[in-house]
């Protein structure tokens, strides 16, 4: 079996697997975002051995990069023995720090609940613990399509073995609209990979307790709400400010659990904010606006943004006017997710990744 | 000196003078690329490289050694590490090399330059607007080199105002048509300056000679020689002059290129700052566009060459522009843009052959760190636009002034 390198660590590749995947399964980190080829954040430098670059999409992969021994670990598969080194941004520890072990596990669906419009909370049990970061996502295999969908956990930790996810309907959308939100039944089986991504609460030692504000969109709230209750246990001292945008009010969930972490949690702020509806009860605009209008400096707070590209950006911007260090700002946008192969039906193409839906 | 007969088509070349040269050198060199990439030029008394091809090509054939300029010469004195050549240059390099050594400087330059770029920061960081040269790039240059020379008790406004008076002797290269300087009272500030060193550093000489230290110039002071023995005062001083012009300015210049670049850029300085690890490849570029070290070597042919169609006779010197070569449209598209996303070509910014940068891994590690900690403490800073950014040189170049605000 071929052998995938990076610093001290070498794992087995067995047949099928990426190179990032045979690196994450073997619990070795990697820089890595997307896991679809479009981020770039997984590019490696090729040091022997050779790749075949696969679905690399040539966006993220220009031939000339291909041509300097630069490849995409999450499309690459290795030819043969290969020893890479991380050539993207934050490469730093990687092939050192051991990571939660990506895994196959089959899950069963237990809670299948309507909680705003268009909006399901899915609840996966699983027979055995999985360990993950708060703020990660898994990958689920939509039956019956060969495809598959990203959704990020909701959970913390320490809550391994009913996976939490929230899910909006896209039309037409494979997983959604055809799936989740048609036949899809408590007691059916789901067959799902994890843990992945980069957008994940630190670890514990380097937790410094620093204040904290997490802007969501819509169902972005998802891993943000694992990420606010694992840094809450951790320092219930600590500043922190949770803003959840959504268009009208009928859109808005978990507002009492989120009201009642309020009352636990003296420092913690729940603020949602409407975009499209005005009305007594909640804040009307934009969540950067709200976050802007609220916080007068950021300086020393992490931030944590997730929704539709356009909150990401606008977030990041509003951290920073509010002297955010951007190492500090973490993001996770709602990108498009790429068609299974070239060629394939445009609709695959426009179903948001979300990590929430599609 | 003999200027050589110019054809009639290069006769724009008796009209350049030296003050629009330091004002705006691109359009004089562009033409010189286009027209004339190897020229006599007879302002500057010399003949100009002015291409990547013949700059690379002169500065690393073996008809080819090092000298320095009149100016230059005349303001630093002999033997200046950047004017000569076998053994004397073999000596003064193993005298640099050491503490410049990638590992070596991988060992103290976090420790040397972090504290001191945030010991500046803390100056203006709330202050909402400040006028980056003067706050940040220049001092946070010279005071991380001085310390590691071991002049930490020359504060950083002096050792700005060296270099300065030193960068406007080392390029007052205008000579008249008898090739004499045309203006030798421009000297003065240099000999000025020169004094001022030596009344400050002949005590620390004389302390090191007999308790050698840890500074680097301790070093060059005792390191090869035989016991009991030090390199001869005299021997090190045009070395250290060529320290505090281009080693003390050069990184402050690159700096402040640097962030000027990306403000053309609005969208790539977003980029750089929500990601440093890019911050290496931005000074690149930086480097590239606006290089700190334009014109300032210079070789000169040891026996008859044939170079770019014309035939020289032994003892011709060269300037070597790298300023212009990094601006040669053979190899560069729009070279006078800045673009962090140009494919990154090696460019001559540190020059090339034996006398290329000794300092090379060291300065780029400085600008790293100088514009880490700044976009840390100021990730929304914008460029004040009541201020024009004027940039000034033709030897050495960089920006005069960088007016930036922030919200605060
Ligand atoms: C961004 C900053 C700098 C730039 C752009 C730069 C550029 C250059 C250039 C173009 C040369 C002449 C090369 C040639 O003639 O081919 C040079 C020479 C030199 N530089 Fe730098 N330099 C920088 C900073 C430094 C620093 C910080 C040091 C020392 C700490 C240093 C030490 C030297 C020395 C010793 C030489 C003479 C090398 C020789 O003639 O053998 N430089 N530099
Ligand atoms: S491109 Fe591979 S993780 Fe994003």
């Amino acid at each position: 079996m071929p052998r995938v390198s990076v610093g001290p660590s070498s794992v087995e590749a067995p047949p099928g697997q990426s190179v990032l995947e045979s690196l994450l399964r073997a619990g070795v980190w990697m820089p890595s975002s997307c896991n679809q080829g479009t981020c770039g954040t997984c590019k490696v430098r090729v040091l022997s051995g050779a790749v075949d670059h696969r679905t690399s999409p040539l966006e993220t992969l220009p031939q000339e990069q291909r041509d300097a021994g630069l490849a995409l670990a999450c499309q690459s598969h290795p030819a043969g023995d290969v020893e890479v080194a991380p050539a993207g941004p934050a490469s730093a520890g990687a092939g050192e720090v051991r990571t939660h072990p990506l895994r196959d596990l089959v899950a069963r669906i237990t809670g299948l609940e309507d909680v705003a419009t268009d909006t399901r909370r899915v609840l996966l049990s699983l027979d055995e613990p999985l360990a993950f970061s708060a703020g990660q996502y898994v990958e689920l295999e939509v039956p019956r399509t060969g495809e598959r969908r990203q959704f990020s956990l909701a959970n913390t930790a320490t809550e391994d073995r009913v996976l939490e996810l929230h899910v909006r309907r896209v039309p037409g959308g494979a997983a959604t609209d055809r799936w989740l939100f048609a036949d899809a039944a408590c007691g059916d089986e789901v067959r799902l990979t994890g843990p992945l991504g980069d957008f994940r609460a630190p670890e514990e030692e380097a937790d410094d307790g620093a204040p904290l504000v997490l802007l969501g969109g819509g169902t972005g709230l998802a891993p943000l709400l694992g990420i606010v209750r694992t840094a809450l246990e951790r320092h219930p001292d600590r500043e922190a400010v949770l803003y959840h945008g959504v268009r009208y009010a009928s859109d808005l969930y978990d507002t009492e659990r989120l009201v009642d972490l309020e009352q636990r949690f003296a420092s913690f702020r729940f603020v949602p904010v409407l975009s499209r509806e005005e009305t007594r009860a909640y804040r009307t605009g934009y969540v950067t606006d709200a976050f802007l209008a609220d916080v007068a400096s950021a300086r020393g707070w992490t931030g944590w943004l997730c929704g539709s590209p356009a909150l990401v950006e606008s977030g990041a911007a509003a951290f920073k006017r509010r002297r955010m260090a951007p190492r500090l700002i973490h993001r996770e946008k709602f990108t498009a997710a790429v068609p299974a192969a070239p060629g394939s039906p445009s609709e695959t193409l426009t179903s948001p990744l979300t990590r929430t839906g599609a | 000196m003999t200027t050589t007969q110019q054809p009639a088509e290069l006769a724009w070349l008796d009209d350049i003078t030296m003050t629009e040269l330091e004002r705006n050198p691109y359009p004089v060199y562009e033409r010189l690329r286009r027209e004339a990439p190897l020229a006599f030029v007879p302002v500057l008394g010399a003949y100009v490289a002015s291409t990547a091809e013949i700059c690379r090509e002169v500065a690393t054939s073996a008809s080819f050694e090092a000298i320095i300029p009149p100016a230059g010469g005349r303001t630093f004195g002999h033997p200046a590490i950047i004017g000569v050549n076998g053994d004397v240059h073999a000596d003064l390099r193993s005298m640099v090399e050491p503490a410049l050594q990638p590992m070596e400087v991988d060992r103290y330059v976090d420790e040397l330059v972090r504290p001191i770029a945030r010991q500046y920061l803390e100056k203006f960081e709330d202050a909402g607007r400040a006028e980056l040269v003067a706050d940040f790039c220049e001092p946070v240059s010279v005071r991380s080199l001085g310390d590691l020379l071991g002049l930490e008790s020359v504060d950083s406004e002096t050792l700005r105002r060296w270099f300065a008076q030193l960068n406007r002797s080392f390029t007052n290269a205008a000579v008249d048509e008898n090739g004499d300087f045309a203006n030798p009272e421009g000297f003065l500030e240099g000999d000025q300056a020169k004094a001022e060193i030596r009344a400050v550093v002949d005590p620390l000489i004389d302390h090191w000679i007999e308790h050698p230290g840890d500074s680097a110039i301790s070093h060059w002071l005792h390191d090869g020689m035989p016991e009991g023995q030090t390199r001869d005062r005299e021997y090190v001083y045009p070395t250290i002059y060529v320290y505090l012009l281009g080693a003390m300015q050069e990184p402050g210049h690159g700096a402040a290129s640097t962030i000027a670049g990306l403000f053309t850029r609005p969208a790539q300085l977003e980029e750089v700052v929500d990601d440093p690890t890019l911050i290496p490849r931005a000074v690149s570029e930086g480097m590239r566009w606006t290089s700190p070290i334009w014109s300032a070597t210079a070789r000169i042919s040891k026996e008859p060459v044939h170079l770019a169609g014309l035939d020289l006779p032994a003892g011709t010197v060269i300037l070597q522009s790298y300023g212009s070569a990094n601006h040669d449209t053979g190899l560069y598209d729009a070279p006078s843009e800045y673009d962090l996303h140009r494919p990154p070509l090696p460019h001559l910014a540190f020059g090339a052959g034996n006398h290329a940068c000794a300092g090379i891994y060291y300065a780029n590690h400085v600008m790293r760190i100088a514009l880490e900690e700044l976009f840390e403490a100021i990730p929304n800073l914008e460029r004040d636009t009541e201020h024009d950014v004027d940039f000034w040189g033709w030897g050495f170049r960089g920006p005069t002034s960088l007016h930036v605000t922030w919200e605060v």
